[in-house]
């Protein structure tokens, strides 16, 4: 893998026609995970794959052929098909390649590659014994740690050579309480850029009671009422609603093609003058972070909304071309397999001035969402859904009883103008995203927020 | 890697597998090629070519199945897929054994349905189709201002398998797969989008008029969409929907899952569960299915066989491991997800009722039909039955289609909803889901909740 000359090569086969563009992109990654359920470990798992992705551009149109094969001669066959598959195009001479640019946001002390599993199982095995024996209704404990390394390189006709890292640990514990036939659970899964030393310094059973506390408190609610209301929003994985109902309509995918609610609208005002975002790939240690994107072009700290304005988009190479304007080192993709595209990072809400006491006991009526599930969107229509796995009733500046069972539906561009109040508490959580380039590690993230009115698909009138 | 090469590498590799340590071990090799070519305002704007293959190695020692993958096939990875399954099986301590399989009047297994329809995909074939499709729905209505995705992609792959019991076990298949969405302006200035897909075997069997009425339903239809009041309403399941709706549930009818206690149908197998109206099969060969699969990924045999019969649950499925622990045979059921078996449904056909769509309408009387069903991987809850989902569909009124609602939610439980079917359509349909393909009609349901804000 990874060596310079064939690289070229491949490029001179690919830039053969009349591509005005080509970018070789290989990759080694390897993996490994323990899963238990119940205190045995009931998969344990290893993997080791390459690959190499060939993609060609003429004009906004784009070739893209990859193999599993790493051998010279069946790359240098794919790179004649695809130049042959190549119409239009201006066609480029293909610089000189530039020195090797290595980099890294992998903040890494212990390796949890060379961690044994023996280790990973001991460090599951005590959250399972701490759940089971918590309370009578905890029937269930399910957890895991997996690990995994990933090295990608990129050469392209503009002498981009570049070699980037990451190394990424994810732990997920859940609960599940059972009372009268009925299970509910709660699920924490926290994911870093940092070593095996994350794990070790992680309060784990501090995490196993919050989530067996969630699955007692959820088997116990009654059902959410339905109705438009006041949402407050907690800090951290309530970031996913901004995630889904803005971040995707940013991105160049949809921008690009005129797909979103917020085409051609840079410079206006789509939030409250309370929203200001980021898109943030260079934290160190962050679990959606990258040196590096998968085009070759270096991560950025990107503003996206300042006090309500819209400041920027996610463009990558292809969008740059359909935009007319420069890629913001946004593009990604999950292997090989997949064509890059423009993708989010670490994208978050910025702090406000609110105390998040405040903001609750502000709010007569509503719903305070403590735990989000997963939503999507369409971003053409702005429609939005989003699950919630943990509430409470918000009665007269209090909170009250939990309740189960609601889904948050709406139109994104509304709903960043109902955001009325933004707390001084902000948080990240790891999550994935799954888009046209395949499913890859994202972090959201936001302070406590409020939005005025919100519609809540409950079960009770 | 070309499969006789990979035979070689794996038989080299299920022998030193044996010398290794491992009491029995495996390898399976699957592969993937595949065209894909995405269409945007008039040109091919992307597209794709791959070739893709996969080692899965596993080996059973002390009751412990260690498994392990990788893309390389060489001595080095050889030597990494031995070291790595038996550190597996070291962590491992599940107390239900697992089984590496061979049936001794079924050693050689094989069997191969490529056609030789798929030679014709091809750039030129597909971009002629995709232009020619865009054109055309374009052409559908004024109101619609784009085609913003219109992707056709085709692939075709082996799958082979063999172990140190002597099993021998050879299958593949290739399929096309179509899918369009454009969007659309209202004079009011709302957009809508919309969108329709076509699996088949054969890029020639592909009926764009058919396709294109389709099409035109999903998203003209849904022009002046708006909510709807909130309340309980007589609920159609239109095809699609009732597919995703019931897909998302489906992981409750598998036996691994029900014996870790995760589903609420653990023990219940032969009670009634639905309403008399609900039978659905597994037709592992069903004639209308474009995949048929003869055999599982353990070297078992399928079978037909209903899972809920009249409304009672028949059978869970069973893969060697779940089947074992349960002390009946496996129904054929365990295949691959990575190196690791689980239980996946093959064909499942939700037998047809004798009313058409119309004919629901007219038996609903006033309610409201679903056609599309949003955020089923965020909005269930797959353990209780819980549901609060996203929907758009049309309201019914006297016994007809009416206008069309959006930003509605449905709540309710799986478990209710199955009782409550009260009739089922005969407009099956059939789509890609599991190893093989989901084939149901629409079905009404007597009551659900609704969550609008119209007044």
């Amino acid at each position: 893998m990874f060596n310079d000359s064939d690289c070229l090569k491949i490029l001179d086969c690919a830039m053969s026609t009349t591509a005005d563009f080509a970018e070789v992109f290989q990759e080694v990654r390897e993996s490994k995970s323990v899963s238990m359920l119940n205190g045995q470990v009931i998969r344990a798992g290893t993997s080791y794959d390459s690959g190499t992705g060939i993609r060609l551009i003429a004009g906004t149109n784009c070739v893209y052929v990859y193999s599993s094969d790493n051998d010279i001669d069946v790359l240098l066959k794919l790179a004649r098909d695809a130049a042959s598959a190549v119409k239009g195009g201006n066609k480029t001479q293909i610089e000189e390649l530039k020195e090797l640019c290595k980099t890294s946001k992998a903040r890494v002390q212990i390796d949890p590659m060379t961690v044994s599993k023996g280790d990973y199982y001991e460090f599951l095995k005590q959250a399972s014994d701490y759940a089971l024996g918590y309370d009578p209704l905890i029937t269930q404990f399910a957890g895991s740690i997996a690990s995994g390394k990933r090295t990608s390189k990129v050469i392209n006709t503009r002498g981009v050579n570049t070699e980037d890292t990451t190394q990424r640990i994810r732990l997920s514990l859940e609960t599940i309480a059972t009372k009268d036939g009925e299970k509910q659970s709660g699920r924490v899964a926290p994911g870093t850029m940092r070593g095996y030393e994350f794990i070790n310094e992680y309060p784990v059973l501090d995490k196993t009671k919050e989530c067996c506390d969630t699955a007692l408190r959820m088997v116990n609610a009654g059902y959410a009422p339905s109705g438009k209301m006041a949402v407050v929003l907690s800090n951290g994985f309530g970031g996913v609603i901004f995630h889904e109902a803005c971040g995707h309509a940013l991105e160049a995918t949809s921008v690009g093609i005129k797909n979103s609610y917020f085409t051609d609208m840079l410079g206006q005002k789509i939030a409250s003058n309370l929203v200001s975002a980021r898109d943030n790939a260079h934290i160190d240690g962050e679990w959606g972070s990258y040196a590096t994107d998968d085009e070759g072009n270096p991560s950025s700290d990107l503003l996206l909304i300042e006090n309500g304005i819209l400041k920027n988009y996610l463009v990558d190479e292809l969008g740059s071309r359909r935009m007319n304007c420069k890629p913001t080192g946004c593009s990604r993709r999950q292997d090989y397999s997949y064509s890059p595209t423009s993708r989010m990072s670490n994208t978050y809400i910025c702090n406000g001035e609110s105390n998040p006491k405040d903001i609750i006991s502000a709010t007569e009526y509503g719903i305070y969402c403590t735990q989000m599930g997963g939503g999507s969107v369409d971003t053409s229509t702005g429609d939005f859904n989003f699950a919630v796995n943990e509430a409470f009733m918000i009665r007269n500046g209090k909170i009250a009883e939990p309740v189960r069972g609601a889904t948050l539906i709406g139109k994104g561009q509304e709903i960043l103008k109902n955001i009325d109040m933004v707390g001084n508490d902000l948080e990240m959580s790891a999550g994935m995203c799954g888009s046209m380039s395949g499913s890859v590690p994202v972090t959201v993230g936001q302070p406590t927020i409020r939005v005025s009115s919100i519609l809540v698909g409950g079960r009770e009138a | 890697m070309d499969i006789k090469k990979a035979e070689e590498f794996m038989t080299k590799l299920v022998k030193a597998g044996k010398e290794y340590g491992f009491e029995e071990c495996e390898a399976s090799f699957s592969a993937a090629s595949s065209i894909s070519m995405d269409i945007l305002k008039g040109e091919v704007s992307n597209y794709e070519n791959s070739a893709t293959s996969t080692l899965s190695f596993r080996g059973l020692k002390n009751g412990q199945m260690g498994s392990c993958s990788t893309n390389r096939f060489d001595d080095e990875s050889m030597e990494f897929l031995l070291k790595s399954a038996m550190e597996n099986c070291d962590v491992l301590n599940d107390e239900d054994p697992q089984f590496i399989y061979c049936d001794e009047n079924n050693k050689d297994l094989y069997y191969s349905q490529t056609t030789a329809a798929y030679e014709k995909n091809s750039y030129s074939s597909f971009r002629g189709l995709g232009l020619k499709l865009e054109k055309a729905i374009l052409a559908l209505d004024d109101r619609i201002d784009a085609v913003d995705y219109l992707s056709i992609s085709c692939g075709r792959g082996p799958f082979l398998m063999i172990n140190s019991k002597g099993l021998h076990s050879y299958r593949d298949s290739d399929g096309i797969s179509l899918y369009a969405a454009a969007r659309a302006t209202d004079a009011d200035g709302s957009v809508k989008s919309g969108g329709h897909y076509w699996v088949g075997k054969d890029i020639d069997d592909f009926d764009m008029d058919k396709f294109l009425d389709k099409f035109k339903d999903n998203l003209i239809g849904k022009m002046g969409a708006k909510s709807c009041k909130s309340g309980a309403y007589k609920v159609i399941f239109r095809n699609e929907a009732f597919q995703q709706f019931f897909s998302a549930f489906f992981g409750n009818f598998l036996a691994t899952v029900m014996q870790r206690g995760l589903s609420l149908l653990a023990g219940r197998e032969g009670e009634k569960i639905a309403s008399d109206k609900l039978t659905l099969e597994e037709i592992p060969m069903f004639e209308k299915a474009l995949t048929k699969i003869p055999f599982d990924d353990e070297g078992v045999l399928t079978t037909q066989k209903a899972i809920i019969d009249n409304g009672v649950f028949a059978t869970a499925l069973y893969d060697l491991k779940s089947a074992n622990k349960a002390g009946i045979k496996s129904t054929g059921n365990g295949f691959r997800a990575g190196s690791a078996i689980s239980e996946m449904p093959t064909n499942l056909v939700v037998r047809a009722g004798e009313k058409s769509l119309e004919e629901l309408m007219g038996e609903a009387g006033d309610g409201i039909m679903l056609t599309d069903l949003s955020g089923l991987h965020a909005g269930v809850n797959s353990i209780s039955g819980d549901f609060s989902l996203l929907c758009e569909g049309y309201l019914i009124e006297n016994g007809k289609k009416g206008r069309p609602v959006e930003q509605i939610t449905i709540a309710g439980n799986f478990y209710e909803i199955i009782k409550n079917i009260i009739c089922v359509g005969n407009d099956i349909i059939n789509i890609p889901a599991g190893e093989g393909e989901f084939f149901t009609p629409s079905v009404l349901v007597s009551q659900i909740a609704v969550s609008g804000d119209a007044e």
